[in-house]
């Protein structure tokens, strides 16, 4: 009904605009016109993005580390997370992914409270308390599933940049992926807070702990995200700046909540 | 959180009557008040389609895009994806690129739909942006994370119905995304070049 209306208005103000002679003349053009008129109209939302070259002093040595890391991905990280998502069930990945995301607590803590999020930094204590405990060593997840507390992940990179702090030239790190100048930086800090990795013990002797760790977290992370990756790779026409332009958006808009 | 889900769940049986009250061709056109429900409606649909196992593939995807195809605004996408160049293009390029590049569009979103069978949906609510845009929020509950999905509707000129113009996921634009690699794209190569490359992309997947 409502369509009908809007239409009958339309065409009547477009009768009552044009001359009813030129308007037969020109229909084609007058097609075109709305036609450009429409798109510029949707088009002002995308324009700011296009034209802007990208500041990529590392380009080549990008490009080269991400086909390093994609020949990892399928050959090494897929195929054994694939085998390990057979032999073991769903529920206990889950239980597994729980228990490094509940370790990661201070991270997330402090990096609220560096950014001010004083709300959040006590949704996180407050899930950290319940599910180190009732929880069973965080490998469930009571705090969300009967208190609706959600957790809140920040990082230094998103702290830096909740202050102003732009991303710098972007990196391509081994086996990690897609990252800039000052998301690279900010794993140290990070990882001085982070129970799971090598620089929280501060000893070199612990390394391969970390790096174990390290491991068991990746391949238990891709069994759970298993197909996203190949159906992301679809999507490139150039696999590079595809995967670089889908990191630095995703990180503005984390930096922007 | 709980309330919402109660009144979409009233919506969509609302919108259900309200479809069925008014025939087939206002049940594909959305209106501003129903985007919730109507895409609440099409998701749910969707996903029964997927867990359905005596369905073939070929008639799962095309089921599901007799739901998406009336909401997909494919023709003001392929605008957007070239931006400025579309108007340099010669009526036989903007119909060969717009069928190429809506095959495309088609295809990656039922491969993401079909990694995520198994997951749930929520429909949020709906941010007027302005007088002609609206965001839809929904989210995905992943295995061990949640996904932000934002639809976003423009009223079409044509008829004033809702149409999704782009849609974005945790924070990544699906337009912008193409839009930077095709101008990337055409700053070596030539328009049929691309639509040659996005044909033999379409044919292998």
């Amino acid at each position: 009904m409502k369509i009908f209306l809007v239409l009958f208005v339309l065409s009547f103000s477009l009768y009552g605009v044009n001359p009813p002679i030129s308007k037969y003349i020109n229909t084609t053009q007058q097609k075109v016109a709305i036609e450009d008129d429409f798109t510029s109209d949707l088009e002002d939302e995308f324009d700011d993005e296009s034209g802007v070259e990208v500041v990529d002093p590392f380009s080549g040595y990008n490009r080269s580390m991400t086909y390093f890391n994609d020949v990892v991905y399928v050959n090494i990280l897929i195929p054994v997370a694939t085998e390990y998502a057979n032999i073991v069930h769903d529920d206990i990945r889950e239980g597994i992914s729980n228990v490094f995301s509940n370790l990661v607590f201070p991270v997330r803590f402090v990096n609220n409270v560096l950014q001010l999020k004083f709300d959040n930094a006590i949704e996180e204590t407050g899930r950290f308390l319940v599910n180190s405990t009732i929880g069973i060593l965080g490998i469930f997840d009571p705090a969300k599933d009967e208190l609706n507390w959600e957790a809140h992940e920040e990082d230094f990179g998103q702290t830096l940049g909740f202050y102003g702090v732009g991303p710098g030239p972007h990196v391509v790190l081994p086996f990690l992926g897609p990252s800039n100048v000052r998301d690279a930086f900010s794993i140290i800090p990070d990882s001085m807070l982070n129970p799971t990795s090598e620089y929280f013990y501060d000893l070199p002797s612990e390394m391969s702990n970390g790096i174990i760790l390290n491991g068991v977290y990746y391949i238990n992370k891709s069994s759970l995200h298993l197909g996203e990756y190949e159906s992301i790779k679809k999507d490139a026409i150039d696999l590079y700046p595809f995967m670089r332009d889908l990191y630095e958006q995703n990180r503005k808009s984390q930096i922007k909540e | 959180m709980k309330l919402s889900k109660l009144i979409i769940k009233k919506y969509s049986i609302i919108s259900l009557a309200f479809s069925l009250s008014f025939g087939v061709s206002s049940a594909y056109a959305i209106q501003e008040e129903n985007i919730a429900s109507q895409m609440q409606v099409n998701i749910n649909k969707t996903t029964l389609l997927l867990q359905n196992e005596q369905l073939k593939q070929e008639d799962k995807k095309i089921q599901i895009f007799e739901l998406f195809d009336p909401v997909f605004d494919y023709s003001s996408m392929s605008k957007i994806a070239l931006g400025k160049k579309w108007r340099k293009l010669s009526n036989d390029q903007k119909e060969h690129f717009e069928n190429a590049f809506t095959h495309k569009l088609k295809q990656s979103y039922i491969d993401k739909l079909k990694l995520y069978t198994d997951e749930k949906v929520i429909i949020n609510q709906t941010e007027k942006v302005k007088s002609t845009r609206i965001k839809l929020h929904t989210e995905l509950i992943g295995k061990d994370q949640t996904y932000k999905i934002i639809y976003k509707f423009h009223r079409s000129k044509k008829n004033a119905e809702w149409l999704i113009y782009d849609v974005e996921m945790i924070g990544v634009s699906i337009m912008k995304t193409y839009r930077k690699q095709f101008s990337d794209y055409l700053s070596s190569n030539s328009m049929d070049d691309l639509i040659k490359k996005l044909d033999k992309n379409n044919a292998t997947n």
